[in-house]
């Protein structure tokens, strides 16, 4: 059975004429054990495949089952109980809360739960030990740097034992060596047998992943499984075509990718986003720069 | 769910000890609120303690006579306040009516009080601090009063010269510590020192009422000095015993309705009545000032609110993560009342302490007995506690409603 599997969902937002289609009837099937990369430019409707699989959200129309169970229409306490119990997120600004000291930030899921103080603390504390932050149990967030934030992030994502896990561009606000080590950690965590759903921009981290998801507008347009270790194919393409040096460089760079995607017409037809997306990337997308990924 | 909330009760400290001086104004309301109600109540119950600590002192069987229409000059009201401390007041007690209570059955003894207009000049010069009260050889058995020093005003001395100072008159009045045998003047004529009272347990109400302040002479010289013109505030008569107090009572109203031919202008008080008069007072007072400080505590509940409201809406990121990561729409609803609640506790602990200081103050500056009952503090304790959990349920619904997602993307 798989883990997580997406029928024909759609996420509409909006009313009338300003509505949108932020998922445009997704299919997915994904097994337990995957280690996905979500990619696509902005407003692909990354986020919301995120949202409606974390059960942030809840699907305008199809099905979405969690581990077998039709979860699409749930109330959001229960959602919120099977947050608790199954997923585990991890968020591309950390999102610890400011107030609490990192031990504490990470055994809240536990309290959430209803384990008591000491016990969460030692189990948090554990989780620490295990990300290789240990020593900085009494800091507050603030006192972190961006690459052990994130490392107390994966820690509180994990302290439930979670099924699933999943991280919206957990190394965006990262340098590359920080990037590196969230990315070691996380495949680390999909070896002990989680599954790990996680957006990037990077193709360069593609590498870390088993199989690659290109959203654009809304739909999954080309899904790919990849070897450990290797840059997915078709993020390769788009990886020595252009320069990455910004964000805004990164997004045009998938937007360019997208244009070099196998069966999709390389010309937008639908969504002036696209259209846009598309100028943008034009006169990058013929530069000669290579890739730079290492600092 | 009981480690979740030792978790928000902490949270809550954080964040009332991270804000303090806006949490400070916040409750402030609730501070003043509980402070003024505890405050209040324990004056009006230390006043009534001391009042039935007097007349628990003076005997279960102690009838008072009143005048009940008085003619205070100078006032239009005529309560027991005006009446303990004016001066110029005319009642309808007469001597007659003392001898027909002295002369009835089932009375042991009557003496009465008798405030008179007097110039008093001694050791230490002019003495204005207390009353000169007219009143008869009984007094001393009927208050259950004991003297300090010497003897009270005898039977047979009704129309001489002679005085009993209460301990702090004599104190005033005089450089020696025991003034016995001296002479002091009122209004010219020379006056001799019989007897020092012990302390009376007072009532608070007047310091000129105060029994410790009071220079005693007999009735009757009281009426010379004055010309007559002296009244009778009062006629304590005793009981023979204390079975029969009711029958005395309606024995006393039917004399003196038949003395001041059928006009009942006077008041027959058993002594659980003379309290009833008082508390009556005294309970109209409380309940007023309590309500106006359940309004303070009502401004103040609001401002719990409105501060608890803005709070939701600069923590809308936080609310969004903790949901994130599995909390319940329960859950951060507790959290926010619980912070609420912290505040407004803390708010009603602040006012309790600071009503103690207040109660000391008093005791210490004025004569006033205030008395806190741990009942006073439960209740203060909890409608803070109530205030809290009301009014942060506004606030604490809008944060447990937020969607996750539009929380999350709130910075």
């Amino acid at each position: 059975m798989a883990l997580i599997e997406l029928n024909d969902t759609s996420k509409l937002f909006g009313f009338g004429d300003a509505t949108t289609l932020a998922l445009d009837d997704a299919n997915l099937v994904i097994e337990r054990g995957e280690f996905v990369a979500v990619m696509g430019p902005s407003g692909s409707g990354k986020s919301t495949l995120m949202n409606i699989i974390g059960l942030l959200d809840r699907p305008s129309h199809g099905v979405f089952k969690l581990d077998g169970k039709n979860v699409s229409k749930l109330r959001p306490n229960r959602a919120a109980r099977v947050r608790r119990d199954t997923i585990g997120f991890i968020f591309q600004s950390f999102n610890l809360l400011p107030r609490l000291t990192v031990l504490e930030n990470v055994a809240l899921p536990l309290a959430y739960k209803g384990v008591s103080l000491s016990k969460r603390l030692k189990m948090a504390s554990n989780m620490l030990e295990r990300v290789g932050i240990q020593d900085r149990e009494y800091y507050l967030p603030n006192q972190l740097s961006g690459g052990q934030a994130q490392c107390a992030a994966i820690a509180r994502a994990l302290v439930n034992d979670p099924k699933l896990i999943i991280a919206d561009e957990p190394t965006g606000n990262l340098d590359s060596a920080a990037s590196r080590l969230v990315m070691e950690l996380l495949s680390e965590v999909h070896k002990m047998g989680n599954t790990i759903l996680f957006v990037t921009h990077n193709p360069e981290l593609t590498r870390y992943a088993t199989r690659v998801v290109y959203m654009h507008d809304g739909a999954i347009i080309h899904d790919e499984k990849t070897a450990l270790g290797q840059v997915a194919s078709t993020a390769k393409r788009a990886l020595y075509r252009l320069p990455v040096t910004t964000e805004e460089d990164d997004l045009a760079g998938v937007s360019a990718l997208m244009r070099a995607l196998p069966g999709k017409p390389a010309v937008p037809t639908r969504k002036s986003t696209r259209k846009k997306a598309a100028k943008t990337a034009g006169p990058k997308g013929t530069s000669t720069r290579v890739k730079r990924i290492k600092k | 769910m009981r480690s979740i909330t030792s978790g928000h009760v902490k949270a809550g400290l954080d964040s009332v000890r991270g804000a303090k001086w806006r949490n400070f104004w916040t409750i402030l309301g609730v501070i003043i609120g509980v402070t003024s109600v505890i405050t209040v109540v324990g004056i009006g119950e230390g006043i009534k303690q001391q009042i039935t600590g007097q007349i628990s002192q003076m005997g279960q069987d102690l009838i008072t006579v009143r005048p009940s229409s008085l003619k205070a000059t100078g006032s239009d009201s005529n309560n027991n306040l005006t009446l303990l401390s004016g001066l110029n007041v005319t009642g309808s007690l007469q001597k007659d009516d003392l001898d027909t209570i002295s002369k009835l059955s089932g009375v042991s003894s009557a003496s009465p009080l008798s405030a008179v207009s007097t110039n008093v000049v001694a050791d230490t010069g002019k003495y204005s601090g207390g009353l000169t009260i007219g009143t008869g050889a009984d007094l001393p058995s009927l208050l259950n009063q004991s003297l300090a020093y010497g003897a009270f005003i005898g039977a047979d001395e009704t129309d001489s010269n002679v005085a009993v100072l209460g301990k702090n008159a004599a104190a005033h009045m005089f450089k020696e510590d025991i003034p016995l045998g001296s002479t002091f003047k009122i209004n010219g004529q020379e006056f001799l020192v019989r007897g020092i009272f012990n302390n009376f347990p007072a009532t608070p109400l007047s310091e000129q009422a105060d029994f410790n302040n009071a220079i005693f002479i007999p009735y009757n010289v009281a009426q010379s000095l004055t010309k007559n013109t002296a009244f009778i505030y009062e006629i304590l008569a005793k009981s023979s015993s204390s079975s029969n107090v009711d029958k005395t009572t309606k024995n006393i109203s039917a004399a003196l309705l038949k003395n001041h031919g059928g006009q009942k202008d006077f008041a027959v008080l058993k002594p659980n009545e003379n309290v009833a008069v008082s508390s009556g007072v005294l309970n109209l007072l409380t309940t007023l000032i309590t309500g106006v400080a359940a309004i303070s505590l009502l401004v103040g509940g609001i401002g719990i609110m409105n501060v608890m409201l803005v709070s939701v809406t600069e923590r809308m990121h936080e609310i969004g993560i903790r949901k994130a990561i599995g909390a319940t729409n329960r859950q951060i609803m507790s959290q926010f009342i619980i912070e609420s609640s912290v505040l407004s506790v803390s708010g009603g602990a602040i006012g309790i302490a600071l009503a103690y200081s207040i109660d000391g103050l008093l005791r210490l500056f004025t004569n006033l007995r205030p008395v806190i009952s741990w009942q006073v503090v439960a209740t203060a304790t909890i409608v803070s506690l109530v205030i809290g959990i009301v009014f942060g349920t506004l606030p604490a619904v809008k944060a447990a409603r937020k969607d996750p997602i539009d929380a999350l993307r709130s910075s």
